[in-house]
């Protein structure tokens, strides 16, 4: 990574049923991390305008932005995908960063999207790519063209996977290192997709962390998930069980340019988890932040974003 | 393009269990689009456990989507034949997006064509395919959508919106008009298509999704109330 990220501390990955956590005072988080996607509508390549915004959508995002910074979470990209670069994407994400100044940006390290027979075929879902010289290479340019046309840090998630491509020519590990040190990207390390990969595949996590450089972090991600016919899944359907809390005590203290751990929940496990536990998680966070970092304290950009804000609310209102 | 050719057979071996099974034998492999090691990971997975995963959150992503725009005519299907059709459905088109109103718009005409004889599908089928038209996103406003029920819309919709299968419904043929006001909300007219009942109901139909309709004998699209 070459730039260190502001430190934000703890974030929530948003939900509308989390609101209540979001819209208390004082706040359990210190940021908002959104899945941007959510707030407008790809209508296809031949659209013009191709995204349209939802404003209640982006009005939300801006109330939240008055208060703390907004972390875009993508799912859009598919920057794998050998037949497709969306360049569209990323300016709709670049339309996004004139909105809300985020610090830094982020996406999946997979695939979605392919071609089938001239016709684009979205799978739903992240697909792994092979640990290959060719992937890297594929990849290492386009990153740089996200990095160029978004000026903000940008980062990629290490993917779960439920198959494997394992006769890669690189071990998991190896594979993001280089992929950070010959891009420059960073990486958002995921604990729940690591420990969900090692119990389902049988490998010990403790030693990819071992091998990761750890300086390549920018961002951390924590979750739960679930069991279903023998696998376990990166289902976001809980509090952060015990092993990831392991994970995460031993990393926090590791990764030097860390800018925040964010807790994920789906909306519709809110109500299963109960709001209580996860402001208990969202505190132990804050804890073990506070514990190895120092405390959260806003970049000079943020405040910079703030004012203008602000100033821009008051000429409306003037 | 063989890194391509290897990400596109990577996902049907997730839409498409033949396909899977069939690779998975070693009977269809598309070796001349694929290198032999690409040949050989594409034998693998197609063998992973792993992959069944993959599909069961495929489907159940895209049926939960499914679901959610289009709750009653789910309802009015029932789940066995909710499953076959949307088997057929999805055989012939492929998920394009993660934008999912334009299937489900897609799957109402699909439905329609299909001619199934089932009572109350033909109504509630157009019905929730206009509610998708007035959201989907666009840069000018929707335009109007008029729906032709057979049956008495209030008691159809009612029985639907309570989470019931509806039983009993008479027929009231009619013809609803369906618009986006000034604040986005959809506001529907109901009016009666011939003089089916001779004396016109001076009380609007109550149903939560026809908020606002009057109701009168003429084939002309009340005012909103």
């Amino acid at each position: 990574m070459r730039a260190p990220l502001p430190r934000l501390g703890v974030g929530l990955a948003y939900q509308a049923p989390l609101s209540a956590i979001f819209d208390a005072a004082p706040c359990d988080v210190d940021y908002v991390e959104v899945v941007p996607d959510i707030f407008w509508t790809d209508r296809g390549a031949d659209a013009v305008p191709r995204h349209l915004d939802d404003d209640a959508g982006l009005a939300r995002m801006r109330e939240l932005h008055a208060r703390m910074p907004v972390v875009p979470h993508s799912i859009g990209l598919s920057i794998g995908s050998a037949a497709h670069f969306d360049r569209d994407h990323i300016a709709q994400i670049e339309r996004w960063r004139g909105r809300l100044d985020f610090p830094w940006h982020s996406d999946h390290l997979a695939f979605h999207l392919a071609d089938h027979g001239g016709q684009r075929i979205n799978a739903g879902i992240t697909l792994p790519l092979a640990r290959d010289r060719e992937s890297l290479d594929l990849l290492a340019p386009r990153i740089r063209e996200v990095q160029r046309s978004v000026p903000r840090p940008f980062l990629l998630e290490n993917n779960v996977y439920y198959f494997d491509i394992d006769d890669g020519e690189m071990d998991e590990a190896t594979f993001l290192n280089t992929l950070c040190r010959e891009s420059g990207c960073g990486l958002l390390l995921d604990l729940h997709n690591l420990h969900t990969n090692a119990l389902n595949h049988g490998f010990d996590p403790m030693a990819m962390l071992r091998a990761l450089d750890l300086s390549n972090v920018g961002e951390i991600h924590v979750a739960g998930g679930m069991a279903l016919d023998g696998f376990w899944l990166d289902a976001h359907s809980g509090a952060i069980p015990d092993e990831v809390w392991t994970l995460l005590d031993w990393t926090l203290p590791r990764c030097p340019n860390l800018g925040g751990v964010t807790f994920e929940v789906f909306g519709s496990w809110v109500e299963s988890v109960g709001l209580a536990r996860i402001r208990e998680d969202l505190r132990r966070l804050r804890a073990a932040w506070a514990r190895h970092l120092p405390a959260p304290a806003h970049p000079p950009i943020r405040a910079h974003a703030h004012e203008a804000h602000v100033a821009h609310a008051c000429e409306a209102h003037a | 393009m063989s890194l391509a050719h290897f990400q596109d057979a990577m996902v049907r071996l997730i839409l498409d269990p033949d396909f899977r099974d069939r690779v998975a034998a070693g009977d269809d492999v598309p070796g001349s689009e694929l290198d032999a090691r690409e040949t050989a990971r594409l034998q693998r997975i197609a063998r992973d456990p792993g992959l069944g995963i993959n599909r069961t959150l495929h489907k159940g992503f895209r049926l939960g989507k499914l679901r959610g725009l289009l709750p009653f005519t789910c309802r009015v299907l029932g789940t066995r034949r909710l499953c076959d059709e949307l088997a057929r459905f999805w055989r012939d088109h492929p998920p394009a997006s993660f934008y999912f109103l334009p299937e489900a718009v897609d799957f109402c005409d699909w439905l329609v064509q299909r001619r199934l004889r089932l009572r109350y599908l033909d109504d509630v089928v157009a019905y929730e395919r206009a509610t998708l038209e007035l959201e989907r996103a666009r840069t000018g406003p929707p335009p109007v959508q008029l729906v032709r029920f057979r049956h008495d819309p209030t008691a159809l919709l009612a029985a639907l919106s309570q989470g019931r299968r509806p039983r009993g419904i008479p027929e009231r043929p009619c013809v609803a008009a369906a618009r986006v006001d000034a604040q986005g909300k959809a506001v529907w007219t109901l009016h009666v298509r011939d003089a089916y009942n001779s004396t016109p109901s001076s009380d609007p139909p109550q149903a939560p999704h026809l908020v606002g309709a009057t109701e009168v004998a003429t084939r002309k699209v009340s005012p909103v109330t």
